[in-house]
């Protein structure tokens, strides 16, 4: 399926492939995202949805094909490098430092420090992480404390924060929802509809809740057996027509591995 | 966490700085500004969060014992003895700390304590001055440090079996260098010098020759002096103290000691972090060789004693607080643990405790202690299980 070309793309996937081993995690994908979507990424556990962010986010390299970032090839050997390009991340196991306290973790990388020496500014990173959590809304009570002590929600909030603090124009969230009750859930979604309004980032997004990939994304890619088998907006499309799909897939496996 | 975050002063402060936009019900009471000094209860809370904190009881409560029990313990001259006698193993832990952070552990130290100081020999009679001998004997060590990392870091080998096959060939390789024979340490010597002295005996003038004792200002900084070894010892503790809690080395150490993967994500230099570390352990244990040398001037090729001195400077790592599991630790902590077992030591000596039992008292003396220490980190914690 290859995807349209719009002036406004922001990020273009094309064929890519990428290989574990034995293991063929990503067949042939390309894919798409305007300035100011939100892309919803759909498909099964095992897809290859979180190979895909890797790739996209600068940790790891595809085998093949090619990516194209604001129109120029972008092809990012690190995580630092993806993030000085404007791509930030929120991963599936939300890369937070047990260890370390609530701030430290939302300036990890990006720390300030007092120049010219090479101490840490932690009053000013203090405050500043005080803001963007009250800025989301999250309860966060202390922001001195190990984020081991806190709860899965508040941790999944500190991950989606520091990456939204940023100052990146592509967010690319792995299942930003997956530890967080109803509540707290539906703070991140709205988060993400207000920086939908503001209209300065683009987002790509894995959810597994067809109801709030509905409300949230713009469009959906479903991503099936390691290349795209869907690519609608969310208008076109409806919470049966893409649990059919999966049912589908999932009855044409069974009839093949009983056959 | 204590130690990352400002070394515990900043744990009770904290709620001072959340502002009112937050939200007001679950937090705790802010306190108040008012008084120019914190509350007992702030100070008490900081003391108790603080990760040196039970080992600190725990030494005060062994010096204490020694201090009533030895007429001869709280004496400026055995303080003379006791000083260099820990602050090798301080020097020793505080780099360890770095690498056990990191959750790995440093056993080459022993290796390049003893090579170090037969490197700068060789540097310094084939015609070297003695400082820069001193910091090439030191580069070599450092490149031992990047060997462990490139073998743990990008090869994958585990710390535990690359530092022991390294220890081992640094110790073969200083017993080959050194023909197993002890040589006398450069710039090291002592110079006795006779002075007729005046004394004035039953109103009567008589010169008598007395010897002083004289060494070089390299031998005083470099170990000779009484309190080289110590200076040395606090100088590096405060300086790896602040790098841990105030700059992104230390921050990024406890990041790939406490989560790898999420570290890696984050975008630290996962490798990077692991070479430079070991890069700094290794070489405090070559400091340190150089600094005994010079101070017992011989160079002695003693693999049992480098091996001993070794295990020490990894006890007062863990003693004083850093956990073997990796993610946590303080230098501080490697300080007090390196000072609690000097004190053990130098104790049991003092109180005539048989040679031949000094080692099994000082083994079980180190197990009730740190029973102790356990007992009194789960009270501050307030939960009764680890």
């Amino acid at each position: 399926m290859e995807p349209s070309r719009a002036p406004d793309d922001v990020l273009r996937v094309e064929h890519i492939a990428k290989r574990f081993g034995p293991v063929t995690a990503l067949r042939d994908v390309s894919l798409h995202l305007r300035k100011g979507e939100v892309l919803g990424l759909l498909g099964d556990n095992g897809a290859g949805k979180s190979t895909l962010i890797k790739i996209l986010s600068g940790f790891q390299r595809q085998d093949a094909g090619e990516m194209f970032l604001h129109g120029r090839p972008y092809a990012p050997k690190s995580v630092d490098e993806a993030r000085a390009q404007g791509i930030d991340t929120v991963y599936q196991d939300l890369a937070l430092i047990d260890e370390l306290s609530v701030y430290h973790n939302m300036f990890l990388r990006r720390e300030r420090v007092h120049r010219p020496l090479p101490f840490l500014a932690n009053r000013e990173m203090k405050h500043e992480a005080r803001r963007a959590l009250d800025e989301i809304g999250i309860n966060i009570p202390r922001i001195d404390v190990a984020v081991a002590r806190l709860s899965g929600g508040q941790r999944q909030a500190i991950a989606v924060a520091r990456t939204v603090n940023g100052d990146a124009d592509i967010l690319l969230l792995d299942e930003p929802l997956a530890a967080m009750g109803a509540k707290e859930g539906s703070m991140i979604l709205d988060l993400v509809a207000r920086l939908k309004e503001e209209g300065r980032v683009s987002i790509v997004m894995i959810l597994h809740n067809y109801v709030h990939v509905l409300e949230a994304c713009d469009r959906v890619s479903m991503i099936q057996d390691g290349a795209i088998a869907l690519d609608k907006p969310t208008a076109e499309t409806s919470v049966e027509e893409l649990t059919e799909i999966v049912v589908n897939e999932y009855r044409r496996a069974r009839a093949a591995a009983h056959s | 966490m204590a130690n990352v975050t400002g070394g515990g002063p900043a744990q009770a402060s904290s709620e001072v700085e959340s502002p009112g936009a937050g939200p007001p019900a679950t937090g705790p009471p802010a306190r108040s500004r008012s008084g120019l000094l914190p509350s007992r209860e702030v100070w008490r809370e900081r003391i108790l969060s603080l990760r040196e904190g039970s080992i600190i009881v725990v030494t005060l409560v062994v010096a204490t014992y020694f201090a009533l029990n030895t007429s001869s313990f709280f004496t400026s001259a055995n303080f003379k003895t006791l000083l260099p006698y820990f602050a090798p193993f301080a020097i020793l832990g505080a780099g360890e700390v770095f690498v056990m952070i990191l959750g790995e552990i440093d056993l080459s130290i022993g290796g390049t304590y003893l090579l170090a100081p037969y490197l700068f020999y060789k540097v310094a009679t084939a015609g070297l001055p003695l400082v820069p001998s001193v910091i090439i004997a030191l580069l070599a060590c450092m490149a031992v440090g990047l060997m462990n990392g490139f073998f743990v870091a990008i090869v994958g080998i585990s710390s535990f079996v690359t530092t022991l096959g390294m220890l081992f060939a640094l110790e073969g390789l200083t017993l080959i260098i050194s023909h197993g024979q002890p040589v006398a340490t450069p710039g090291a010597q002592v110079h006795a010098t006779t002075h007729n002295v005046t004394h004035v005996v039953n109103g009567v003038h008589v010169q008598l020759p007395e010897t002083v004792n004289h060494i070089s200002t390299f031998a005083k900084v470099f170990g000779g002096g009484v309190y080289s070894e110590l200076v040395w010892a606090l100088l590096i503790v405060v300086v790896l103290q602040t790098v841990l809690t105030f700059t992104r080395w230390g921050l990024y150490t406890v990041a790939v000691g406490s989560n790898k993967l999420g570290a890696a994500e984050a975008g630290v230099r996962v490798r990077l972090v692991m070479l430079r570390n070991f890069v700094l352990c290794a070489t405090t244990g070559g400091l340190v060789g150089i600094l005994e040398a010079v101070r017992s001037a011989t160079v002695q090729p003693d693999t049992a004693g480098a091996n001993e001195i070794l295990f020490y400077g990894i006890a007062s790592a863990v003693i004083g607080g850093t956990l073997l599991a990796g993610g946590s630790g303080t230098v501080v902590g490697a300080l007090i643990g390196a000072l609690f077992l000097g004190i053990l030591h130098d104790g049991l000596t003092l109180q005539g405790v048989n040679a031949n039992y000094l080692l099994f008292y000082l083994g079980l003396a180190i197990i009730v202690a740190m029973t102790v220490n356990i007992y009194v980190q789960r009270a501050r914690r307030g939960h009764g299980s680890g």
